[in-house]
Protein backbone atom coordinates (compact mmCIF):
# COMPACT_ATOMS: atom_id res chain seq x y z
CA UNK A 1 0.00 0.00 0.00
CA UNK A 2 3.00 2.28 0.32
CA UNK A 3 2.08 3.42 4.11
CA UNK A 4 4.42 4.09 6.35
CA UNK A 5 3.30 3.40 10.10
CA UNK A 6 4.44 4.60 13.11
CA UNK A 7 3.96 2.95 15.97
CA UNK A 8 4.56 4.22 19.68
CA UNK A 9 3.95 2.06 22.87
CA UNK A 10 4.51 3.69 26.08
CA UNK A 11 3.96 0.99 28.44
CA UNK A 12 5.76 -0.13 31.01
CA UNK A 13 6.79 -3.40 29.44
CA UNK A 14 9.70 -5.43 29.45
CA UNK A 15 10.68 -4.18 25.71
CA UNK A 16 10.51 -8.10 24.08
CA UNK A 17 7.19 -8.18 24.88
CA UNK A 18 6.93 -4.34 23.17
CA UNK A 19 8.79 -6.00 20.34
CA UNK A 20 5.98 -8.67 19.77
CA UNK A 21 3.40 -6.47 19.80
CA UNK A 22 4.75 -4.27 16.95
CA UNK A 23 5.56 -7.61 15.01
CA UNK A 24 1.96 -9.04 15.42
CA UNK A 25 0.70 -4.92 14.13
CA UNK A 26 3.06 -5.31 11.19
CA UNK A 27 1.66 -8.81 10.84
CA UNK A 28 -1.92 -7.59 10.96
CA UNK A 29 -1.33 -4.90 8.68
CA UNK A 30 0.33 -7.35 5.97
CA UNK A 31 -2.71 -9.43 6.25
CA UNK A 32 -4.80 -6.55 5.54
CA UNK A 33 -2.51 -5.85 2.80
CA UNK A 34 -2.73 -9.15 1.38
CA UNK A 35 -6.82 -9.15 1.89
CA UNK A 36 -7.90 -5.95 0.45
CA UNK A 37 -5.19 -4.13 -1.59
CA UNK A 38 -6.41 -3.36 -5.04
CA UNK A 39 -2.96 -3.64 -5.95
CA UNK A 40 -2.51 -7.52 -6.11
CA UNK A 41 -4.42 -9.52 -8.39
CA UNK A 42 -4.58 -12.15 -6.19
CA UNK A 43 -6.56 -10.34 -2.97
CA UNK A 44 -9.94 -10.97 -1.59
CA UNK A 45 -10.98 -8.11 -2.63
CA UNK A 46 -9.60 -8.40 -6.44
CA UNK A 47 -11.21 -12.04 -6.61
CA UNK A 48 -14.66 -10.57 -5.20
CA UNK A 49 -14.30 -7.83 -8.07
CA UNK A 50 -13.86 -10.35 -10.75
CA UNK A 51 -16.87 -12.60 -9.10
CA UNK A 52 -14.56 -15.59 -9.07
CA UNK A 53 -15.94 -15.82 -4.92
CA UNK A 54 -19.10 -15.34 -4.09
CA UNK A 55 -20.02 -13.21 -0.80
CA UNK A 56 -21.11 -16.21 1.02
CA UNK A 57 -17.77 -17.27 0.53
CA UNK A 58 -15.91 -14.08 1.26
CA UNK A 59 -14.11 -13.85 4.66
CA UNK A 60 -15.35 -12.33 7.91
CA UNK A 61 -13.44 -9.61 7.34
CA UNK A 62 -14.50 -8.69 4.04
CA UNK A 63 -18.07 -8.97 4.62
CA UNK A 64 -17.65 -6.83 7.67
CA UNK A 65 -16.06 -4.01 5.44
CA UNK A 66 -18.87 -4.47 2.64
CA UNK A 67 -21.74 -4.31 5.35
CA UNK A 68 -19.19 -1.12 6.79
CA UNK A 69 -19.20 0.44 3.26
CA UNK A 70 -22.92 0.43 2.85
CA UNK A 71 -23.74 1.96 5.93
CA UNK A 72 -21.49 4.97 5.27
CA UNK A 73 -22.90 5.60 1.87
CA UNK A 74 -26.05 5.65 3.62
CA UNK A 75 -25.16 7.75 6.59
CA UNK A 76 -22.98 10.08 4.14
CA UNK A 77 -25.93 10.56 1.63
CA UNK A 78 -23.50 8.71 -0.85
CA UNK A 79 -20.82 10.54 -0.55
CA UNK A 80 -18.44 8.13 1.04
CA UNK A 81 -18.93 5.49 -1.99
CA UNK A 82 -16.88 2.17 -2.51
CA UNK A 83 -17.93 1.93 -5.98
CA UNK A 84 -17.17 5.72 -6.78
CA UNK A 85 -14.72 4.81 -8.68
CA UNK A 86 -15.91 1.92 -11.01
CA UNK A 87 -15.14 -1.33 -9.53
CA UNK A 88 -15.24 -2.11 -5.91
CA UNK A 89 -12.56 -0.37 -3.41
CA UNK A 90 -13.44 -0.17 -0.16
CA UNK A 91 -9.75 1.24 0.88
CA UNK A 92 -11.22 4.27 2.04
CA UNK A 93 -12.52 2.32 4.82
CA UNK A 94 -9.87 -0.45 5.20
CA UNK A 95 -7.23 2.25 5.71
CA UNK A 96 -8.94 3.51 9.18
CA UNK A 97 -9.98 0.25 10.14
CA UNK A 98 -6.87 -1.60 9.65
CA UNK A 99 -5.53 0.59 12.56
CA UNK A 100 -8.33 0.46 14.10
CA UNK A 101 -8.05 -3.44 14.49
CA UNK A 102 -4.15 -3.22 15.28
CA UNK A 103 -4.93 -0.40 18.28
CA UNK A 104 -7.68 -3.20 19.43
CA UNK A 105 -5.42 -6.12 19.47
CA UNK A 106 -2.41 -4.36 20.77
CA UNK A 107 -4.79 -3.44 23.72
CA UNK A 108 -6.01 -6.98 24.02
CA UNK A 109 -2.42 -8.18 24.41
CA UNK A 110 -1.60 -5.51 26.96
CA UNK A 111 -0.73 -2.55 25.67
CA UNK A 112 -3.04 0.30 27.48
CA UNK A 113 -1.03 3.07 26.27
CA UNK A 114 -0.39 3.44 22.58
CA UNK A 115 -0.33 5.52 19.20
CA UNK A 116 -0.74 3.86 16.64
CA UNK A 117 -0.32 6.48 12.77
CA UNK A 118 -0.56 4.55 9.39
CA UNK A 119 -0.31 7.41 6.83
CA UNK A 120 -1.78 10.42 9.08
CA UNK A 121 -4.29 8.21 10.27
CA UNK A 122 -4.00 7.88 14.40
CA UNK A 123 -5.14 6.27 16.87
CA UNK A 124 -4.46 6.85 20.17
CA UNK A 125 -4.92 4.96 23.36
CA UNK A 126 -4.23 6.09 27.21
CA UNK A 127 -1.47 8.43 27.96
CA UNK A 128 2.20 9.42 26.12
CA UNK A 129 5.05 8.59 27.60
CA UNK A 130 5.39 12.00 29.37
CA UNK A 131 2.52 10.73 31.35
CA UNK A 132 0.03 13.14 29.80
CA UNK A 133 -2.73 12.38 26.54
CA UNK A 134 -0.88 11.98 23.34
CA UNK A 135 -0.16 15.43 21.59
CA UNK A 136 -0.94 15.30 17.59
CA UNK A 137 -1.04 17.84 15.36
CA UNK A 138 -2.65 18.02 12.47
CA UNK A 139 -0.43 19.32 9.29
CA UNK A 140 -1.02 23.00 8.10
CA UNK A 141 -2.76 22.40 5.02
CA UNK A 142 -0.45 24.59 2.84
CA UNK A 143 3.27 23.63 4.91
CA UNK A 144 4.39 20.36 4.90
CA UNK A 145 6.87 21.36 7.73
CA UNK A 146 4.05 23.36 10.03
CA UNK A 147 0.91 22.28 12.08
CA UNK A 148 -3.07 23.92 12.25
CA UNK A 149 -3.63 22.49 15.66
CA UNK A 150 -2.34 20.79 17.96
CA UNK A 151 -4.59 18.01 19.73
CA UNK A 152 -4.55 16.16 23.16
CA UNK A 153 -6.36 13.29 22.80
CA UNK A 154 -5.96 9.92 25.31
CA UNK A 155 -8.61 6.94 23.82
CA UNK A 156 -9.72 8.56 20.34
CA UNK A 157 -8.75 8.56 16.67
CA UNK A 158 -7.30 11.08 14.33
CA UNK A 159 -8.09 10.93 10.48
CA UNK A 160 -7.81 13.70 8.52
CA UNK A 161 -8.24 13.86 4.63
CA UNK A 162 -6.89 16.62 2.10
CA UNK A 163 -6.35 17.55 -1.25
CA UNK A 164 -2.34 18.61 -0.53
CA UNK A 165 -0.67 15.19 -0.68
CA UNK A 166 -2.26 13.03 -3.54
CA UNK A 167 -4.07 16.34 -5.29
CA UNK A 168 -7.40 15.61 -6.78
CA UNK A 169 -7.74 11.95 -5.11
CA UNK A 170 -11.37 12.67 -3.75
CA UNK A 171 -14.36 13.20 -6.52
CA UNK A 172 -17.53 14.71 -5.45
CA UNK A 173 -20.15 12.22 -6.02
CA UNK A 174 -22.67 14.49 -7.31
CA UNK A 175 -20.59 16.84 -9.59
CA UNK A 176 -18.16 13.71 -11.09
CA UNK A 177 -15.44 16.22 -10.43
CA UNK A 178 -12.81 16.10 -8.44
CA UNK A 179 -13.78 17.40 -4.85
CA UNK A 180 -13.72 21.61 -4.57
CA UNK A 181 -13.96 23.83 -1.48
CA UNK A 182 -12.46 22.25 1.53
CA UNK A 183 -8.56 21.71 1.79
CA UNK A 184 -8.53 19.64 4.33
CA UNK A 185 -10.98 17.77 6.86
CA UNK A 186 -9.64 16.12 10.39
CA UNK A 187 -12.21 14.23 12.26
CA UNK A 188 -11.41 12.86 16.01
CA UNK A 189 -13.79 10.37 17.67
CA UNK A 190 -13.91 6.68 19.18
CA UNK A 191 -13.58 4.90 15.87
CA UNK A 192 -11.02 5.35 13.29
CA UNK A 193 -12.64 4.08 10.07
CA UNK A 194 -15.49 5.80 11.14
CA UNK A 195 -13.10 9.09 11.44
CA UNK A 196 -11.36 8.55 8.22
CA UNK A 197 -14.57 7.94 6.46
CA UNK A 198 -16.30 11.08 7.36
CA UNK A 199 -13.46 13.14 6.55
CA UNK A 200 -12.88 11.54 3.16
CA UNK A 201 -16.95 12.30 2.62
CA UNK A 202 -17.07 16.00 4.52
CA UNK A 203 -13.97 16.80 1.82
CA UNK A 204 -16.08 15.35 -1.56
CA UNK A 205 -19.06 17.48 -0.07
CA UNK A 206 -17.08 20.69 -0.33
CA UNK A 207 -18.17 23.55 1.88
CA UNK A 208 -21.59 22.00 2.44
CA UNK A 209 -19.58 19.39 4.31
CA UNK A 210 -18.65 21.99 7.14
CA UNK A 211 -23.11 21.61 8.24
CA UNK A 212 -22.50 18.10 7.75
CA UNK A 213 -19.87 17.75 10.13
CA UNK A 214 -21.29 19.76 12.60
CA UNK A 215 -24.00 17.11 12.97
CA UNK A 216 -21.48 14.48 13.78
CA UNK A 217 -20.29 16.36 17.21
CA UNK A 218 -23.68 15.03 18.73
CA UNK A 219 -22.54 11.43 18.29
CA UNK A 220 -18.76 12.19 19.49
CA UNK A 221 -16.74 13.30 16.35
CA UNK A 222 -15.46 16.45 16.87
CA UNK A 223 -13.81 17.84 13.53
CA UNK A 224 -11.37 20.59 12.02
CA UNK A 225 -11.73 21.89 8.51
CA UNK A 226 -9.52 24.46 6.84
CA UNK A 227 -11.47 25.29 3.45
CA UNK A 228 -9.71 26.34 0.26
CA UNK A 229 -9.39 29.69 0.18
CA UNK A 230 -7.80 29.40 4.16
CA UNK A 231 -10.72 29.79 6.46
CA UNK A 232 -10.73 27.49 9.61
CA UNK A 233 -13.57 25.89 11.74
CA UNK A 234 -13.86 23.83 13.89
CA UNK A 235 -15.75 22.21 16.85
CA UNK A 236 -16.60 23.31 20.29
CA UNK A 237 -15.37 20.32 21.29
CA UNK A 238 -12.52 19.84 19.61
CA UNK A 239 -9.80 18.36 22.09
CA UNK A 240 -7.28 21.06 21.20
CA UNK A 241 -4.26 21.33 23.46
CA UNK A 242 -3.83 24.88 23.54
CA UNK B 1 10.55 1.09 22.33
CA UNK B 2 9.43 3.68 25.07
CA UNK B 3 9.38 7.15 23.42
CA UNK B 4 10.72 10.27 25.22
CA UNK B 5 8.98 12.90 23.86
CA UNK B 6 11.71 15.06 24.80
CA UNK B 7 13.71 14.20 22.24
CA UNK B 8 10.89 15.12 19.59
CA UNK B 9 10.96 18.46 21.57
CA UNK B 10 14.86 19.18 20.91
CA UNK B 11 14.12 18.00 17.24
CA UNK B 12 11.28 20.23 16.34
CA UNK B 13 11.14 23.11 18.46
CA UNK B 14 11.58 26.35 15.96
CA UNK B 15 9.86 29.28 15.18
CA UNK B 16 9.94 27.83 11.86
CA UNK B 17 6.88 25.56 13.37
CA UNK B 18 4.95 28.22 14.27
CA UNK B 19 1.94 28.65 11.64
CA UNK B 20 -0.96 30.52 11.43
CA UNK B 21 -3.98 30.09 9.53
CA UNK B 22 -6.20 33.06 9.79
CA UNK B 23 -10.10 33.03 9.19
CA UNK B 24 -11.70 36.51 8.24
CA UNK B 25 -15.13 35.18 7.87
CA UNK B 26 -18.16 36.84 9.30
CA UNK B 27 -20.80 34.16 10.60
CA UNK B 28 -24.27 34.90 8.25
CA UNK B 29 -26.72 37.21 9.88
CA UNK B 30 -29.70 35.36 10.49
CA UNK B 31 -32.47 38.08 10.61
CA UNK B 32 -34.57 37.77 13.76
CA UNK B 33 -36.10 40.84 13.88
CA UNK B 34 -40.46 39.92 14.11
CA UNK B 35 -42.09 40.97 10.79
CA UNK B 36 -43.20 44.13 10.61
CA UNK B 37 -46.59 45.63 12.03
CA UNK B 38 -48.96 46.39 9.47
CA UNK B 39 -50.49 49.99 10.62
CA UNK B 40 -53.08 51.07 8.14
CA UNK B 41 -54.62 53.69 10.68
CA UNK B 42 -52.36 56.10 9.43
CA UNK B 43 -54.67 58.99 9.08
CA UNK B 44 -55.37 58.83 12.39
CA UNK B 45 -58.77 57.61 12.95
CA UNK B 46 -60.41 53.86 12.93
CA UNK B 47 -57.01 52.97 15.03
CA UNK B 48 -59.45 50.89 17.04
CA UNK B 49 -59.68 47.21 15.58
CA UNK B 50 -63.55 47.10 16.76
CA UNK B 51 -65.57 48.91 13.98
CA UNK B 52 -67.79 52.03 14.96
CA UNK B 53 -70.91 53.11 13.76
CA UNK B 54 -70.17 56.48 14.52
CA UNK B 55 -67.11 57.18 13.01
CA UNK B 56 -68.12 55.73 9.85
CA UNK B 57 -70.46 58.40 9.36
CA UNK B 58 -67.78 61.17 9.27
CA UNK B 59 -67.71 63.25 6.32
CA UNK B 60 -64.69 62.05 4.06
CA UNK B 61 -62.37 65.02 4.61
CA UNK B 62 -59.07 62.51 5.80
CA UNK B 63 -57.35 61.25 2.64
CA UNK B 64 -58.18 57.71 1.59
CA UNK B 65 -55.34 55.58 1.12
CA UNK B 66 -54.78 53.79 -2.72
CA UNK B 67 -57.36 51.20 -3.13
CA UNK B 68 -56.22 47.92 -2.69
CA UNK B 69 -58.68 46.84 -5.36
CA UNK B 70 -57.42 43.44 -5.49
CA UNK B 71 -57.56 42.54 -2.45
CA UNK B 72 -61.12 43.21 -2.32
CA UNK B 73 -62.36 40.06 -3.03
CA UNK B 74 -60.18 38.13 -0.72
CA UNK B 75 -59.56 40.10 1.82
CA UNK B 76 -63.35 41.11 2.47
CA UNK B 77 -64.17 37.53 3.16
CA UNK B 78 -61.48 37.93 6.03
CA UNK B 79 -62.57 40.77 7.24
CA UNK B 80 -65.84 41.04 7.38
CA UNK B 81 -66.68 40.15 11.08
CA UNK B 82 -69.69 42.36 11.20
CA UNK B 83 -72.20 41.91 8.39
CA UNK B 84 -73.90 45.12 8.89
CA UNK B 85 -72.94 47.27 7.02
CA UNK B 86 -73.25 51.19 8.17
CA UNK B 87 -72.56 53.49 5.01
CA UNK B 88 -71.97 51.98 1.85
CA UNK B 89 -73.91 49.56 0.13
CA UNK B 90 -71.40 46.97 0.30
CA UNK B 91 -72.00 45.15 3.80
CA UNK B 92 -68.58 46.19 5.03
CA UNK B 93 -68.32 47.64 8.36
CA UNK B 94 -66.40 50.80 8.79
CA UNK B 95 -62.89 50.16 10.63
CA UNK B 96 -59.32 48.29 10.50
CA UNK B 97 -59.25 44.13 10.02
CA UNK B 98 -56.94 41.77 10.23
CA UNK B 99 -57.26 38.46 9.20
CA UNK B 100 -56.50 35.15 10.88
CA UNK B 101 -52.68 34.56 10.62
CA UNK B 102 -51.71 32.06 8.03
CA UNK B 103 -48.94 29.99 8.64
CA UNK B 104 -46.52 28.53 6.13
CA UNK B 105 -43.36 26.95 5.97
CA UNK B 106 -41.91 30.24 6.17
CA UNK B 107 -43.41 31.96 8.59
CA UNK B 108 -46.39 33.51 9.07
CA UNK B 109 -48.88 36.19 6.78
CA UNK B 110 -51.27 38.21 8.20
CA UNK B 111 -53.58 40.69 5.86
CA UNK B 112 -54.89 43.96 7.08
CA UNK B 113 -57.60 45.60 5.57
CA UNK B 114 -58.87 49.15 5.95
CA UNK B 115 -62.68 49.88 5.40
CA UNK B 116 -64.06 53.32 4.99
CA UNK B 117 -67.24 53.93 3.64
CA UNK B 118 -67.69 50.54 3.17
CA UNK B 119 -65.03 50.23 1.17
CA UNK B 120 -61.95 48.81 1.19
CA UNK B 121 -59.31 51.38 0.83
CA UNK B 122 -55.50 49.84 2.17
CA UNK B 123 -54.92 46.67 2.12
CA UNK B 124 -51.44 45.24 3.54
CA UNK B 125 -49.78 42.13 4.79
CA UNK B 126 -46.91 41.38 6.81
CA UNK B 127 -44.29 38.80 5.28
CA UNK B 128 -42.11 36.23 7.24
CA UNK B 129 -38.72 37.68 7.31
CA UNK B 130 -37.15 34.55 8.23
CA UNK B 131 -36.68 32.38 5.58
CA UNK B 132 -36.88 28.36 6.21
CA UNK B 133 -32.85 28.21 4.60
CA UNK B 134 -31.71 31.21 6.56
CA UNK B 135 -32.47 29.11 10.11
CA UNK B 136 -30.75 25.29 8.67
CA UNK B 137 -27.57 26.51 8.19
CA UNK B 138 -26.28 29.06 10.82
CA UNK B 139 -27.02 27.01 13.45
CA UNK B 140 -25.26 23.68 12.13
CA UNK B 141 -22.71 26.51 11.54
CA UNK B 142 -22.27 27.87 14.78
CA UNK B 143 -21.62 24.57 16.16
CA UNK B 144 -18.36 24.19 14.31
CA UNK B 145 -16.79 27.62 15.47
CA UNK B 146 -14.69 29.59 13.33
CA UNK B 147 -11.29 29.40 14.67
CA UNK B 148 -8.22 31.86 14.75
CA UNK B 149 -5.51 29.10 14.93
CA UNK B 150 -2.68 30.17 17.57
CA UNK B 151 0.79 29.59 17.17
CA UNK B 152 1.39 25.92 18.27
CA UNK B 153 4.25 24.51 19.59
CA UNK B 154 6.32 21.90 18.03
CA UNK B 155 5.90 19.74 20.67
CA UNK B 156 3.96 16.82 19.32
CA UNK B 157 3.86 13.33 19.44
CA UNK B 158 2.10 12.39 16.48
CA UNK B 159 1.40 14.50 13.21
CA UNK B 160 -2.03 13.82 11.55
CA UNK B 161 -2.45 14.95 7.80
CA UNK B 162 -4.16 13.84 4.34
CA UNK B 163 -2.43 10.32 3.35
CA UNK B 164 0.92 10.80 2.75
CA UNK B 165 3.15 8.63 0.27
CA UNK B 166 6.40 7.11 1.30
CA UNK B 167 8.17 10.15 -0.82
CA UNK B 168 6.32 12.79 1.38
CA UNK B 169 6.77 11.05 4.38
CA UNK B 170 10.62 10.83 4.42
CA UNK B 171 10.11 15.50 4.59
CA UNK B 172 7.63 15.01 7.00
CA UNK B 173 6.93 16.09 10.28
CA UNK B 174 5.90 12.90 11.14
CA UNK B 175 9.59 11.35 10.34
CA UNK B 176 11.29 13.65 12.33
CA UNK B 177 9.29 12.45 15.43
CA UNK B 178 10.44 9.08 14.65
CA UNK B 179 13.87 9.67 13.96
CA UNK B 180 14.65 11.57 16.95
CA UNK B 181 12.66 8.69 19.25
CA UNK B 182 14.58 5.52 17.35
Amino acid sequence: MGTVVSIDLADALPPPALRTMVDDVCAWLHEVDRRFSTYRDDSEVCRFRRREIALAECSTDMRHVLDACADLWRDTDGYFDAYATGPLDPSGYVKGWSVEVASARLAAAGSVHHCVNAGGDIRARGLSGSGAPWRVGIRHPWEADKLSWVLAVSDQAVATSGTYERGDHVFNPRTGKPAQGLRSVTVVGPDLALADAYATAALAMGEPGIAWLAKLAADGYDSAVVTDDRRAFSSAGLPAAV
Amino acid sequence: MRRSTAAAVGTLTGAALIIGVRLSVSAPVVPSAAPPVVDLANSGQDADPTPSGTASKKPTTKPTTKPAEDADDDAADEGNDDASGEAGGSGLTDGIFKGAAAKNVYGSIQVSIKVENGKITAADATYPVTGDSATINPPAISTLNEATVKAQSADVDAVSGATFTSESYVKSLQAAIDQANA
